[in-house]
């Protein structure tokens, strides 16, 4: 059985280089023509960046459409959506702007923000680096969780979703291997919501999840 | 006096340690150089005095070093600093003269050491012109503006561009500050030292003992605001709005801060301020000295309320201070003010001395609220605003540069 690496992340954000949207028209045309790694900051990576706010919605698009335009309709339909369940980026940005363009029909003024509450284009670089840390067995990732970094939370538990098998965490692909025994512990991990979660709380409900004597 | 990296582990938590060692064991040895103008009082003199030890502490050759400049040299960045705050001032070629010859100067003195690092990072516009003397410099070099320049007075924020624009990134405290250049702008909130006299915790004795030496009335609800004494900080906002106040409940204002070396204007701003007060025996004005970080602290905890009613602000460092010891802040609709204070969360923004005194009222009538305010707050700046993270993103910043090309995953 191979060791699980444990692996840390930190992350920089910075400017795009597109304009800012000061309307929901000019939102909807930066994010068609955006990088993808613009489209992947603004819905998976808002996390891991400094915040004051605890926002009703977990991606940037929907937060601004509730604070900036004043479009709880928008910020609603905007801030359902899962970016961990859609099959590509492409995918995901074509039901952003799909809903983007449905709420521009129903509407007969573009809605603005005020100056000073733009919305901002950025992407982000992430540095990713072993720690050196190695475990080889499942009980050895309860004490590792506890000692891991936001980080190493995002990267194995959120940023691993992006790499095959895509859609999996790394602590349930690894511990797959380790026969029915763990079965519960990674049907736990798949159904873990998350979407609300802090890094620091998501480090929490892993520590519960792995606590839960009722799972072995 | 510096504290060693190990002693933030019990505020910030083993990983957050671990993993900032992890991070400088890549840049073991590495020569890192902040220059900027003036080596105490104000938000940059502060960070600089913790992260360059904090860098040491990590095996990085972190070096600080400040430019020397005459009176004409500070009035004119002064009047930079107030350009690209969105104040329209009058700058002549001569002022440029000035800024040009200053920085000559200075370039020639830290010569060996500019040329020789494998970063320079240049704090603010004071020290900006440098670079042009170091054509064959062997290190990347980064320009980092502490200022609200979102707005800038377009004439100065021009003339500054072009000494900007030939450096390898930029840092912004905010999206909302950052300017067109033809180089990677990176965001990099500032912090606070939770360790140092200013955030520590401080004994209940030696709170009672500044709150008598200040003649202040520990039955009597407490506003606080702390700033240099500078127009964009609106004090004599904040005189209006407690004087709102006062009409309706008792209450006393304490408006207190140093100056810097690096600001001429102080002095002016401070008399207009004692005029605007009157002799009122509930105002308390007092210019502090650039090192009374322990009578600052004093003064935010044994506040009720924290003010920072500034109509530009770069962060606004004070505010995350008066959040980390646990108070709500009325904070001016302005700059890194807009990030901290979030309505009915952390405080309230507020654009006018009247909105300000409607918070006041607010806030001193709703006790559980304010109460419940200062729980959620100490806890957001723990998690993103103390200098771990921080000095983390600098870190992160520096192997970012090193792997070349921006891509947006690198692996060390």
């Amino acid at each position: 059985m191979s060791g699980f690496e444990i692996k840390d992340c930190v992350l920089l954000s910075l400017m795009s280089g597109m304009p800012p949207a000061f309307n929901l028209r000019e939102l909807r045309d930066r994010i068609a023509a955006c990088s993808q790694d613009v489209l992947y900051h603004h819905f998976c990576e808002t996390t891991l960046v400094a915040s004051f706010d605890y926002p009703d919605y977990r991606n940037d698009f929907a937060v601004w459409a509730s604070k900036r335009l004043g479009d709880k309709v928008l910020a609603e339909r905007l801030g359902i959506i899962d970016p961990y369940s859609r099959s590509s980026l492409e995918d995901l940005r074509g039901e952003v702007l799909d809903i983007i363009d449905e709420r521009l029909s129903e509407q007969t003024m573009v809605s603005w923000a005020r100056m000073g509450h733009e919305f901002y284009f950025m992407k982000a670089t992430t540095i990713i680096f072993d720690t050196g840390e190695r475990i080889h067995q499942p009980e050895e990732l309860l004490p590792a969780i506890r000692r891991m970094s936001n980080g190493s939370i995002y990267f194995h538990f959120l940023e691993a979703r992006r790499r095959p098998p895509v859609g999996a965490d790394d602590f349930a692909a690894w511990l797959v291997a380790f026969g029915p025994e763990w079965q519960p512990y990674v049907e736990a991990l798949s159904g873990l919501d998350f979407y609300f979660s802090t890094l620091s709380q998501l480090k929490r409900q892993l520590i519960e999840l792995f606590e839960n004597q009722n799972l072995s | 006096m510096h504290q060693a990296l190990d002693e933030y582990e019990k505020i910030s938590g083993t990983p957050v340690i671990e993993q900032l060692r992890r991070l400088g064991d890549r840049l073991k040895g590495r020569k890192i150089l902040h220059v900027n103008s003036t080596a105490e009082g104000g938000g940059v003199a502060e960070i600089l005095s913790w992260m360059t030890p904090l860098m040491q502490d990590l095996g990085i050759d972190a070096n600080w070093m400040v430019i020397e400049g005459s009176k004409e040299f500070f009035n004119m960045t002064k009047s930079i600093h107030n350009g690209l705050q969105g104040y329209p001032v009058v700058m002549h070629k001569r002022d440029w003269e000035t800024y040009i010859d200053v920085n000559r100067h200075n370039a020639e003195k830290l010569r060996p050491l500019l040329q020789e690092s494998d970063f320079v990072v240049i704090h603010d516009p004071q020290p900006a012109a440098l670079l042009q003397w170091f054509p064959k410099r062997r290190g990347k070099w980064i320009w980092r503006a502490h200022i609200d320049v979102s707005h800038p007075f377009r004439p100065v924020w021009k003339s500054l561009r072009s000494f900007v624009q030939a450096y390898d990134a930029s840092i912004f405290s905010m999206a909302q500050f950052a300017q067109l250049l033809p180089h990677p702008q990176y965001i990099i909130a500032p912090s606070i030292d939770p360790l140092s006299e200013k955030n520590i915790d401080l004994d209940v004795s030696e709170l009672e003992e500044i709150r008598h030496r200040f003649g202040l009335d520990p039955a009597v609800p407490t506003l606080v605001q702390i700033s240099r004494f500078d127009r964009f900080k609106d004090p004599v906002g904040v005189i209006k709005a407690y004087r709102l106040v006062a009409r309706v409940k008792p209450i006393q204002l304490v408006l207190a801060g140093g100056g810097a070396s690096d600001d001429p204007e102080g002095s002016e701003v401070l008399k207009e301020v004692m005029e605007e007060a009157e002799k009122d025996p509930n105002i308390h004005v007092h210019l502090l000295p650039a090192d009374a970080h322990r009578t600052v602290n004093a003064l935010q905890r044994l506040a009720d309320i924290i003010i920072q009613k500034s109509t530009r602000e770069g962060f606004g460092l004070t505010v995350t201070e008066g959040l980390w010891k646990g108070k709500p802040v009325i904070g001016g609709d302005a700059g890194g003010i807009r990030l901290q204070v979030i309505d009915h969360y952390t405080g309230f923004l507020v654009n006018t001395p009247e909105g300000a005194a409607h918070r006041i009222r607010f806030l001193l009538h709703h006790r559980e609220r304010r109460m419940q305010m200062s729980r959620t707050a100490k806890e957001f700046v723990r998690e993103n605003f103390l200098l771990t993270r921080h000095l983390r993103e600098y870190l992160t910043l520096i192997l970012t540069l090193l792997s070349g090309e921006w891509k947006p995953t690198v692996v060390v």
